[in-house]
């Protein structure tokens, strides 16, 4: 019985997850948010490969009313006032371009995200320059750029609330959304 | 009353303004910044009761209204200090006091609004000898009390300072969180707050025209960045320019008909002029580095923009062709978001110094740099000047969340102008 309440609880908080959250993704893990001032942010986007996610089983998923995030295209963070991609950005790039190769018919819109702090217009300048960084760098590796688009938000659409750098690091992100 | 006669009064005012310095003139400012404080004398002036010839209690009513905004105006305006009958001393002596008289129509006359209208006068005299300077005759409809008020508080500006006051102007900002933000209007006293917008999406940087007729602001209407025009008198929206990338804060230029902003057009931030239908009249930038937050000088002679070449944002001027470039800013690690004054002298800004952003005052030379707001107002952004090149406006968090505010930048004092919780941001006072 107590099996079954906790299951159907833990049904019920994912679908609010999914249905509440729409484009945001979970928060991933900050293993140490002091670090992230001066150091590009140390994240983890998933345990497991993100190719592996991409299930390729008979019933085709329609991956053009997907969230990106759902198949394993992951976000990428950048530290305060940068627009240069880590190493970790990199290769969780890499990742989600062997995704968006595989599924050529699909447009992916990359935006510029920053923390609260600043003026909102440098920060939409900023967030555009984090959105170049990163379709650059896919199509360094041989994405085409008709199938990236960029737009910033600046500091308008925060992924988490809150005035503290756990909140800025998750903010700071360069994110893929469908147009 | 002839020229000479004005300008006698002029010299006579501006001679009762050293000679009337006194302790008890002192104004009660509701914030007071203590070393930043001067010139905080003030003209007294008396307001009298409107007397109310006819029209019952609704006429009264509006009476008071009348005299509230009357003296609103005049206390905000830093110029003035108003007084009552009930303030006076024997011993205090005011040189100008204003009057005035409401005739209300009577119960059961007139159909239209413009029929029941009731009939005001407002006046001007100056003691001794209630000698009548300015006098007004106003027919409002009950809706338009507050702004024939605000009209009659301009007037006296113009008679006395030769130059309009700002109690006819109005503040345009962005209101919303997250999914969205609209442009709103409100008057500069914080009443009559309209909103300008309803697009579900994100709305930014509204600027004035020169002539208060248009709006230009950013918006993401058809899903990314474009600069759009609002026609302030119907509320019909028009594309003015789309180029991918881009497009960030509108600025007028004060005489012709043409913006300055920033589009990455290129592939990286520049800063270019271009005309109401989007021809781009010329590039004023060519840089690799964030170049944004234009604002043209009151002579449309310079440009004052943001740079960050020399790897942090940094204030600069240019020549409205591009040339000329010189750095403006060398304090503060973070500078943006420029506002030139009406006068051409001073240059407010936002500089975000020990993780807090505070609005600066410097020179349009250099000097004086004078930092505006304390800790006390946590963040304050998007800083512009009113016409009167007095008050400015700005975005504050100190209630939590982003306010709009207005400093009187030669005394000190301020006021909010904006309540509520959504956010406000990005004002632009009209002109």
């Amino acid at each position: 019985m107590y099996r079954t309440l906790l299951m159907v609880s833990v049904m019920l908080a994912a679908l609010l997850v999914i249905a509440g959250c729409g484009a945001k993704e979970e928060p991933p893990v900050v293993t140490d948010p002091t670090q992230v001032v001066t150091e590009p942010i140390d994240v983890k986007p998933t345990p497991e490969e993100p190719t592996q996610t991409v299930p390729d089983e008979p019933a085709p998923l329609d991956y053009a009313s997907m969230e990106p995030q759902e198949y394993g295209i992951e976000d990428v963070f950048f530290a305060f006032d940068e627009y240069s991609l880590s190493d970790e950005a990199m290769s969780t790039l890499s990742a989600g371009a062997r995704i968006m190769r595989s599924h050529d018919d699909l447009v992916y819109v990359i935006e510029g995200h920053c923390d609260e702090r600043g003026t909102v217009e440098y920060n939409l300048a900023l967030g555009e320059k984090r959105a170049v960084a990163v379709r650059d760098y896919l199509v360094s590796l041989g994405l085409p750029a008709s199938q990236l688009r960029i737009t910033s938000y600046g500091e308008e659409r925060p992924f988490a609330f809150g005035s503290n750098e756990s909140a800025w690091a998750l903010n700071r992100r360069g994110h893929f959304s469908r147009p | 009353m002839s020229r000479p006669d004005r300008m006698f009064l002029l010299i006579m005012l501006t001679a009762a303004l050293f000679i009337a310095a006194s302790p008890a003139r002192a104004i009660d400012p509701e914030i007071n910044l203590g070393t930043t404080r001067v010139g905080a004398e003030r003209l007294d002036m008396l307001v009298q009761p409107l007397e109310v010839v006819s029209g019952g209690t609704e006429a009264q009513e509006a009476a008071w209204l009348i005299d509230s905004v009357i003296r609103v105006d005049l206390d905000y305006s830093g110029f003035f200090k108003a007084l009552s009958v009930d303030d006076m001393s024997d011993t205090t002596q005011v040189q100008y006091a204003v009057e005035g008289l409401l005739e209300g129509r009577l119960p059961g006359t007139g159909v239209t609004a413009e029929e029941r209208a009731p009939l005001l006068t407002l006046k001007l005299v100056a003691y001794p000898g209630r000698q009548l300077l300015l006098s007004k005759r106003y027919r409002p409809t009950w809706d338009r009390l507050r702004a024939t008020a605000h009209h009659f508080v301009n007037e006296l500006h113009l008679f006395l300072n030769m130059e309009a006051g700002i109690s006819l102007t109005k503040v345009v900002f962005a209101r919303g969180t997250g999914e969205r933000r609209d442009i709103y209007c409100v008057d500069y006293d914080g009443e009559n707050l309209l909103r300008l917008t309803a697009n579900r999406t994100l709305n930014l940087f509204p600027a004035w025209s020169p002539d208060n007729s248009h709006v230009a602001f950013m918006s993401y209407r058809e899903g990314q960045q474009g600069i759009y025009l609002l026609d302030a008198g119907t509320g019909k929206v028009r594309l003015v320019n789309e180029t991918v990338g881009s497009n960030l804060a509108p600025a007028w230029h004060p005489q012709a008909e043409e913006l300055v902003v920033s589009l990455s057009k290129v592939g990286q931030h520049e800063i270019y002029r271009i005309d109401l239908v989007g021809t781009i009249v010329r590039r004023l930038t060519v840089s690799p580095a964030i170049e944004i937050s234009p604002s043209w000088s009151p002579t449309g002679r310079d440009v004052v923009f943001t740079s960050d070449r020399t790897g942090t944002p940094q204030l600069y001027i240019m020549d409205a062709d591009g040339s000329g470039r010189r750095r403006l800013t060398f304090e503060g690690r973070y500078n943006d978001a420029a506002d030139w004054s009406p006068s051409g002298t001073q240059i407010i800004y936002a500089c975000r110094e020990n993780d807090i952003t505070q609005i600066v005052l410097i020179e349009a030379h250099g000097e004086n740099r004078r930092i505006l707001t304390d800790a006390t107002w946590r963040n304050c952004e998007d800083p512009s000047w009113a016409p009167d090149g007095r008050h400015i406006v700005f975005a504050s968090d100190r209630t939590g969340v982003f306010k709009l505010f207005v400093m009187d930048v030669r005394d000190g004092t301020s006021r909010q102008l904006t309540f509520g919780d959504e956010s406000d941001k990005t004002p632009d006072w009209s002109p």
